[in-house]
């Protein structure tokens, strides 16, 4: 083949260098950017009921801005800061000792078991897991009891409905977002430079002071970034375990749409805890920088440890005490984290009819088959029907062994067909299985006993598939194009990534369920086969999830030799061919990576969908209904089931990455979206 | 016995299958033991008369229950009831408050009984409810929404609810007369009675040395003896309500001043002793989180069992009927304009409306389902049910109780609500 004529016949045929990021670029305009412009818009109009967009603009007034600021919403904004700020203050104190102990104190295979553990709570249904906590907290529960047994309180526990019952429970959600940016920066630190500092006389504490702690500081931005923003926002976690106490400006915003219909005053609300969450970012950026320069001004200090050398080696003879005690913080911090968890299994055996008050029994009557009426003639009544769910599971686990044997029975033969089916055999498989016993049970319909948590659960796999095929088309795109043209463009559209990764969820709920009210059309009706509401579900929650992916294929192939792709344009492959032959397999693994995390990101996105939802429901915005009535202890059933599921998803995205050669803490640094 | 019964989908031994049954479940010791359950009933001289049925007894046990889908043996007392089952099919999809009936009724049985298979959702609050229909713009994709009775004349308004086809209700006969009727909707065009009920409160008295008998009492027990362990619903009309009631204000006002003096009271003088704003309250309350709950009957009867489930003694807990006026609220089955399936949803409706039907439902949410002659019916198919007198009030009682409106004080009302929610945070 010649190479004389080809190539630049092909070069001429290239679109402009951001092409490839012209659909995320357009998804993000018309579901980001302008809903959030209209919200601002909207914070100046009034109310009108009589609208479906109960929204008048034909009088602009800042009445609203001047109520927020009245004296009783303003202690409400005070008091989101306040418990932000603390809340964000304590997950640095507590995370900062378990990343340093993964990053430092451990064996590369310790590291990905204990990384493991702290992201495994995350992927849980964040509301059960909260609801979970007022098991042990209660005054009446166990823990209670058994404390004033030992003497150890005088009384009984009173935490529920209180500020510390807020601060368990946003420090308990939010800690893993602080752990793992931590462990990142911290495991980036190249060892030779805390060597060298030993070597030059520092001990530990000096160190860690003048090499670790600065190095550190861009993973406690971020951890500080991924955490703070979000508990500015949130809406739900403080009023589970807070009651009134626990009431955040989320909690307003939410009521002002949902409950009192006032559209304008909740824009209102919501700008200003933009701006509040603004600016105390740019306070605390401040402060960051302002303890640098003072860390600069110890220096001096540091560097006299050259006068003395010698000393070093009597510093390492103290013995070492920290690992020790960073294990037993580490391990208190995990347990920490999976007591809930275990709550949340042992609570789905409840022989009681709440799903917090354990009935002093276990029953498997919440999971299926028989059902049973209580003496005050109460149903209790499974989740699962076992006459149709029990053949599944084995029709599913029939389909799948001979998907998985298959290809060791033939393997003996030789040939391309042969290969293809043995590679892609435990695939088809499986999707065998669920097209198979989707048939049979009328799409999963049949398996469930209890209509209302069945068909959320479904709604919520339903709209996590569409959620993610929208986000790695969207991010697989754009990741490229940012790694592989970049230019003054990438700067403007990571700035897009970066706004929707930190915008509080709230806000862009609020802003997308007005402007798809506005849109109308797709977004309130039925849009062909797919049924009202699960189009605004797709939408709503492929934003987050396509930034992710848009950073993992990014990161993935920024670390690849561009030169494997210029070989194939040089060598005549057209664009066209070159991207199917050689990027696409180069970014298969983050595709999938960034897949299999949005799946699990979408499953348990709670409010974005409750403020958008409309006929479609998932398990945690019908679980959100539930908790303002009673829990039933099926909640709980359904939250292992989507539990063992996300695990299950995880384990396969952690083979998936180890197999294409990453080590565990790629893994994380992936996770994390760096 | 097992002979007629209805096939019930589940994996079940047959000897367990027996004691599922409605119809076994309904008719054990109905004969033997209807007179002294009735004595448990008795307290109860609700509006319709409370004497003996002593002619009940005539069915054998074991198979008293009528078939609601003809055949079988009718008793004397079912057979004064419309007990038409109209066969439906296809998807049935409801859009209700959690917990609100049997999981049978929206399960195995209306397949069973009517061939529909029902999905079923949640929402919160009649606002969530308007908001999520105004959104969908008639296509929400329910066939039957439930909304309570003063929210209803604004979802007409906006066009969310269509007309019912009474043809297809036949049943509705077997409602009281004086459920019928109600302002909302005077000819019941949009709307069959789900059920009723009224507020009031609840307390561990063992915490207080007084007897609390009137809102009057409570707002002034939560202010001191249960300041800081107390709550009150989170629904505006009833926090307001209860301020309205204590000091003989008509709760329906629209006038300036009250709403002045509500607001005052509520936000400045209660709010920093409340604990919780909980339409529920019966769980936080077996795990000891309150005290002393502004609280639904239904859901006051519910706290009973919690407490027995979290070992506590329910005997230490008092029930108070709101004095010297209260609420009277009442959520109906409506169908939404645009419903895909509204055949399949009068038909459910219709059969919610028999008897059987009726009755277990009511015993799984314990609020009066609105039907005739519910002590005898009651006597009859549920002799079992406890606590009965916070379920059927004397008329002396339905004589204080006054419905809500959604009127021009509905903004306002919110507004007070959400500043007691912001001072109670500070």
């Amino acid at each position: 083949m010649s190479s004389a004529d080809a190539p630049p016949a092909h070069r001429k045929r290239r679109g402009p260098k951001w092409g490839l990021a012209i659909p995320s670029l357009v998804w993000y305009t018309i579901f980001f950017i302008v809903p959030i412009a209209v919200i601002v818009v909207y914070s100046f109009g009034t109310k009108d009921s009589s609208e479906l967009v109960p929204v008048d603009m034909a009088n602009p007034t800042l009445q609203n801005y001047r109520e927020v600021f009245s004296d009783l919403f303003f202690t409400v904004f005070q008091a989101t800061l306040e418990i932000a700020l603390t809340a964000t203050f304590l997950c640095l104190v507590i995370g900062f000792p378990v990343a340093y102990f993964i990053a430092f104190k451990v064996s590369e295979k310790w590291r990905g078991l204990l990384l493991a553990l702290v992201i495994i709570p995350s992927f849980t249904s964040f509301l059960i897991r909260t609801l979970a906590w007022k098991i042990p907290l209660s005054a009446n529960g166990e823990l209670s009891k058994w404390l004033q047994d030992m003497s150890w309180i005088d009384g009984p526990i009173d935490v529920l409905g209180t500020r510390t019952a807020v601060f368990i429970a946003i420090v308990y959600n939010y800690i893993g977002f602080m752990v793992l940016p931590l462990f990142v920066a911290l495991d980036r630190i190249d060892p030779a430079l805390r060597e060298a500092s030993k070597d030059l006389g520092a001990n530990r504490s000096s160190t860690f002071a003048s090499v670790t702690m600065p190095l550190a500081g861009p993973g406690i931005a971020a951890g500080v970034v991924l955490t703070f923003i979000p508990m500015c926002g949130d809406y739900v976690t403080g009023v589970i375990l807070g009651g009134v106490k626990g009431l955040m400006v989320g909690t307003l915003i939410d009521s002002q749409f949902k409950g009192a219909q006032n559209w304008p005053q909740g824009s209102a609300m919501a700008v200003l805890m933009i701006v509040m969450v603004l600016l105390a970012l740019v306070v605390m950026a401040g402060l960051f920088y302002l303890s640098r320069a003072l860390i600069r001004l110890a220096r001096p200090v540091v560097d006299s440890y050259r006068a003395r050398p010698r000393k070093a080696p009597r510093v390492r003879r103290i013995p070492e005490l920290l690992r020790p005690v960073l294990m037993i913080w580490t391990v208190l911090v995990l347990a920490f984290l999976f007591i809930p968890i275990l709550l949340v299994i042992r609570h789905s055996f409840n022989s009681g009819s709440a799903f917090e008050i354990w009935g002093g029994e276990y029953t498997t009557v919440w999971w299926g088959g028989e059902t049973q009426r209580s003496a005050s003639g109460r149903l209790k009544a499974g989740l699962f029907d076992f006459a149709d769910s029990g053949p599944m599971l084995v029709r599913f686990a029939v389909i799948m062994a001979i998907g998985l044997l298959l290809p060791a029975v033939v393997s003996k033969l030789r040939g391309r067909p042969v290969r293809a089916l043995s590679r892609w055999s435990g695939v088809v498989a499986f999707g065998l299985a669920i097209v198979v016993n989707g048939l049979m049970t009328d799409w999963y319909s049949d398996i469930f006993q209890n209509a209302g948590v069945g068909d959320s659960l479904r709604g919520s796999f339903l709209a996590a598939f569409g959620a993610t095929i929208i986000a790695v088309m969207l991010g697989g795109l754009s990741g490229v194009a940012l790694a592989r043209h970049p230019g003054k463009w990438a700067r403007v559209f990571m700035g897009i990534v970066f706004l929707i990764l930190v915008t509080p969820e709230i806000m862009d709920a609020i802003a997308l369920a007005g402007w798809m009210q506005r849109i109308g059309g797709p977004f309130t009706s039925d849009f062909g086969p797919i049924p009202f509401g699960m189009l605004r579900l797709w939408v709503g929650q492929s934003l987050y999830a396509s930034a992710v992916v848009t950073l993992i294929v990014r990161a993935r192939l920024a670390g690849l030799d561009v030169a494997l792709e210029e070989a194939a344009g040089d060598l005549g492959a057209p664009p066209g061919r070159a991207f199917r032959q050689i990027t696409l397999p180069l970014i298969s693994s983050a595709l999938i990576a960034g897949g299999l995390l949005s799946f699990a990101l979408c499953l348990d996105n709670t409010i974005i969908s409750n403020l958008i939802s409309g006929a479609s429901s998932t398990f945690p915005v019908a679980l959100i209904s539930a908790t303002k009535s009673e829990i039933a202890p099926f909640w709980g059933v359904g939250a292992v089931v989507l539990f063992v599921m996300t695990m299950g998803l995880l384990g396969f995205l952690a083979s998936v990455l180890k197999k294409s050669g990453n080590s565990s803490s790629d893994i994380a640094a992936t996770l994390g979206g760096g | 016995m097992t002979t007629n019964e209805r096939p019930l989908r589940m994996l079940a031994p047959d000897s367990f299958r027996s004691v599922l049954s409605r119809r076994a479940l309904f008719s054990a010791g109905t004969a033997a033991a209807g007179v002294v359950l009735l004595a448990a009933c008795g307290d109860d001289s609700s509006s319709s008369s409370t004497e003996a049925p002593s002619g009940d007894g005539t069915t054998a046990p074991g198979d008293s229950a009528a078939d609601t889908t003809g055949g079988g043996q009718t008793s004397e007392l079912l057979s004064q009831f419309s007990n038409v089952v109209n066969k439906s099919s296809g998807a049935l999809a409801m859009f209700t408050w959690g917990e609100y009936n049997d999981p049978e009724i929206i399960g195995a049985l209306a397949e069973a009984d009517l061939g529909v298979t029902m999905k079923v959702d949640y929402y919160p609050s009649n606002e969530e409810l308007i908001t999520k229909l105004s959104a969908a713009n008639g296509n929400s994709g329910f066939d039957i929404v439930v909304p309570t009775g003063p929210y209803i004349p604004q979802m007409i308004e906006k066009g969310l609810l269509q007309k019912l086809d009474k043809a297809q209700l036949p049943n509705i006969t077997n409602i009281d007369p004086q459920y019928l009727g109600r302002d909302w909707d005077p000819s019941n065009d949009y709307n069959v009675p789900k059920d009723w009920g009224s507020t009031g409160f609840i307390y561990d008295s063992t915490k207080v040395d007084r007897e609390l008998t009137s809102w009057a009492d409570f707002l002034d027990a939560c202010m001191n003896e249960f300041s800081g362990r107390c709550s009150v619903l989170d629904s505006s009309n009833n926090v307001a309500g209860a301020y309205f009631w204590a000091n003989g204000i008509d709760w329906t006002t629209e006038k300036t001043e009250d709403l002045d003096a509500c607001e005052a009271f509520i936000v400045d003088e209660l709010a920093p002793h409340l604990k919780g704003f909980d339409s529920y309250p019966s769980t936080a309350i077996a795990q000891g989180t309150y005290d002393c709950s502004m609280v639904w009957n239904g859901d006051a009867r519910a706290t009973y069992s919690r407490l027995v489930d979290a070992g506590l003694n329910p005997e230490d807990w008092k029930w108070v009927l709101g004095a010297p006026e209260t609420e009277l609220w009442m959520d109906n089955y409506c169908i939404p304009t645009g419903a895909p399936n509204p055949e399949a949803a009068h038909a459910w409706i219709n059969w919610l409306l028999t008897p059987e039907v009726s009755i277990q439902d009511l015993s799984y949410h314990g609020y009066h389902s609105g039907m005739k002659m519910i002590d005898k019916l009651i006597a009859e198919l549920a002799p079992d049910l406890t606590y009965p007198e916070m379920i059927f009030f004397t008329d002396e009682e339905v004589a204080t109780m006054r419905t809500g409106s959604v009127n021009s004080s509905q903004d306002r009302i919110v507004e007070i609500t959400d500043k007691a929610k912001a001072k109670a945070a500070g």
